[in-house]
């Protein structure tokens, strides 16, 4: 018998293995390597050796400008995200979910579909859609009669974060409005047809029965959004060339890229770009229990 | 009482239907059409471009009466055959309305499949496409109406970059699928209850871990190994991450398959390995169709890694060519263009031909994550 067990033992370690192994190594032994290095002196151009350093390398992040100005930014992309995409998602699948419309399959394949797109790709996309002598301009050009107008949003410091939020949207409303029809029709049909022969209105079924239902689906799509936007790197890199234009645009991620990658004057360029890169993590946990938080108060 | 209810409803519900409309349709411009206008862009020339953004193509169509003229070979003439090998004399002719006097669209044409007196022009003089023998019209009309792709191509070497991408996304994808869902029947239909547990978990929180974030550790790890700027070090890490999704979708799909019928195989003597590839993969095939298409269009799509990983052109994907072509080619919006859609349109025929199954996949993954 237990000769037995242990045979099977065998077995299913073997059907285990493969993934395991490779998973271990290449995403759970990173993410201690990551912190390790985060708090050590590790210089790559002296053979590696490493010393304990302590918060170092965050005090630094701490103090440099740069950090603040990527944080603000991350902090804006998740405001679109949780403000923008999700409540259009919402909307959409809303009116898709209620058969409003004919050709629902039509309309729900369309706005998915940038979603599936290469991020890189669609920023280069949206560059050339904005820029001075772009398709953008040419529009708002036909639109005002004036023959020098152009669109200059990209350009400055305080507005160039409202083209990327469009571009934003215009790719990830797509996923929230999937999700969010997914968990609409699974809602029992009964429930509306009550309410309409209590007399409800559209917009009071829909406050008063769909949205209550929907608060778990809410979270999660908010905790998506909040992960999603922290770490978006593609669409800003290749939207403004490398989030400069003047690093106007500048993320943490880019940030992160720039610090690890590219600043090869800074000895300590992989132990501050872990750093960032956790840092970036931690942000991410602390607002997800923040919106926990809040959703919990609020009686969802 | 009751048919005014029913009245201000029907009115109200028209209201609402033609907002629904009108939401709808609008997003629904706002998405197709920028990508629109990105494919039939991609078929003008530089100088249609700039003359009207907005314009059908119509110049690189529109060539059967073309003027070229004949040019002198030189340095920046790239030709498009090997002198060393073919030594065979050819025209080299230049278009004198594309690109005109930038060696840009240019035609090496040999010489003995030359009518004489075409052979014979000399640097300079200038002749009309409809002066060539028809295969070779035919040839060229090919050739102007693919300028873009043709550029994109040769310039940012992207077929080599297009196989790269193929390459990664099927060999990942193939492995993602083998390991996944051997790990997912033992996690949900062998015993050791609690170890699955234990090992779903750990498994599972990978979910919430992007390349993106342990980017550095990855390339430091990789660096040690020797394994940067190869295919099977990208392939793996790869591998890696897309993992926790297919053990997870899978799990859930095996979960659902009847024990019986494995326990029924046991008896007539198959097996765990046996009930595996007899009986869990064929019947697995809905999940791994939505896990494949998943995986392989995430990693088609994917930048970061390779962008820090591969140092040479032998290991580039589709995304950092096509990322590096539009940044070194920024005066030829034509041919970034057609890099753009060279990259969109395998990832686009994917999700038209799976559209339902992405829907399930995604969502099973985001709702149970």
């Amino acid at each position: 018998m237990k000769k037995r067990v242990r045979r099977e033992l065998l077995v299913y370690l073997g059907m285990v293995a493969p993934a395991l192994v490779i998973y271990l190594f290449i995403v759970a032994y990173p993410v201690v390597y990551s912190v390790l290095l985060s708090f050590s002196d590790f210089n790559p151009n002296r053979g590696g050796v490493w010393n304990f350093v302590g918060f170092r390398h965050y005090e630094t992040m701490l103090a440099d400008s740069n950090f603040w100005y990527a944080l603000k930014n991350n902090m804006i992309v998740v405001g679109i995200s949780v403000f923008g995409q999700i409540p259009i998602g919402f909307m959409l699948a809303y009116i898709l979910f209620r058969k409003m419309v004919k050709a629902r399959i039509f309309f729900q394949t369309i706005v998915f579909l940038p979603h599936f797109l290469s991020t890189i790709v669609i920023g280069i996309m949206w560059k050339r859609l904005f820029q001075a002598d772009g398709p953008v301009s040419r529009l708002i050009q036909m639109i005002t009669g004036d023959p020098t107008a152009q669109f200059e949003l990209m350009l400055y410091p305080e507005t160039v974060m409202i083209p990327i939020g469009f571009a934003l949207i215009w790719i990830y409303t797509g996923l929230y409005m999937i999700i969010f029809l997914a968990n609409l029709q699974k809602i029992d049909e009964n429930l509306m047809e009550a309410a309409k022969i209590d007399g409800a209105t559209e917009s009071q079924i829909f406050l008063k029965v769909i949205v209550p239902i929907l608060a778990g689906t809410i979270l999660i799509s908010t905790i998506l959004a909040i992960a999603g936007s922290l770490r978006g790197f593609d669409l800003i890199f290749s939207i403004t060339t490398q989030g400069l234009q003047r690093n106007n645009a500048m993320v943490l991620p880019i940030f992160m890229y720039q610090t690890a990658f590219q600043n090869y004057t800074n000895e300590m360029r992989f132990a501050y770009g872990a750093a960032i890169s956790n840092a970036i993590v931690v942000i991410s946990l602390i607002l997800i229990l923040f919106s926990r938080l809040l959703s919990r108060k609020r009686d969802f | 009482m009751n048919s005014f209810t029913v009245k201000t409803n029907t009115l109200e519900s028209v209201g609402w239907r033609t907002l629904a409309y009108i939401v709808l349709i609008g997003w629904a411009l706002i998405t197709i059409l920028p990508l629109f206008w990105m494919v039939y862009s991609s078929f003008k020339s530089n100088e249609e471009l700039v003359r009207d953004i907005y314009a059908f193509p119509k110049e690189l169509f529109d060539n059967k009466n073309d003027e070229y003229i004949v040019i002198k070979p030189q340095l920046n003439v790239v030709p498009d055959y090997d002198p060393e090998v073919d030594t065979r004399e050819r025209l080299i002719i230049e278009s004198t309305s594309i690109s005109p006097g930038r060696r840009l669209m240019v035609h090496f044409l040999l010489k003995e499949e030359l009518p004489a007196p075409v052979a014979a022009l000399e640097p300079g003089d200038t002749l009309e496409l409809n002066q060539l023998p028809l295969d070779m019209r035919i040839r060229l009309s090919w050739k102007t109406i693919w300028f873009n792709y043709r550029s994109a191509f040769s310039r940012g070497r992207l077929g080599w970059k297009f196989a790269n991408s193929l390459i990664y996304a099927v060999v990942s994808t193939f492995m993602i699928n083998l390991f996944g869902l051997m790990m997912a029947f033992a996690l949900s239909k062998l015993q050791f209850k609690k170890l699955s547990l234990v090992i779903g978990g750990v498994v599972g929180i990978g979910y919430l871990i992007s390349i993106n974030s342990l980017i550095i550790p990855l390339f430091l790890m990789l660096t040690s190994i020797n394994l940067t700027d190869t295919h099977v070090g990208i392939i793996l890490v790869y591998t890696a991450f897309g993992l926790p999704l297919a053990v997870m979708l899978d799990s859930q799909f095996i979960h659902g398959l009847p024990s019986s019928l494995i326990e029924s195989a046991r008896m007539d003597g198959a097996s765990t390995f046996r009930v595996f590839r007899s009986i869990i993969a064929p019947m697995s095939t809905p999940v791994v169709v939505t896990v494949s298409i998943i995986s392989a269009l995430g990693i088609w799509n994917e930048f970061l890694l390779v962008l820090v990983l591969a140092s040479s052109e032998f290991t580039k994907s589709l995304p950092v060519g096509v990322y590096s072509f539009s940044s070194l080619t920024s005066t030829q919006l034509g041919w970034q263009l057609a890099a753009l859609v060279i990259a969109t349109t395998p990832a686009m025929i994917v999700y038209f031909l799976f559209q339902n199954r992405l829907a399930e996949g995604v969502v099973g993954g985001a709702i149970k994550g």
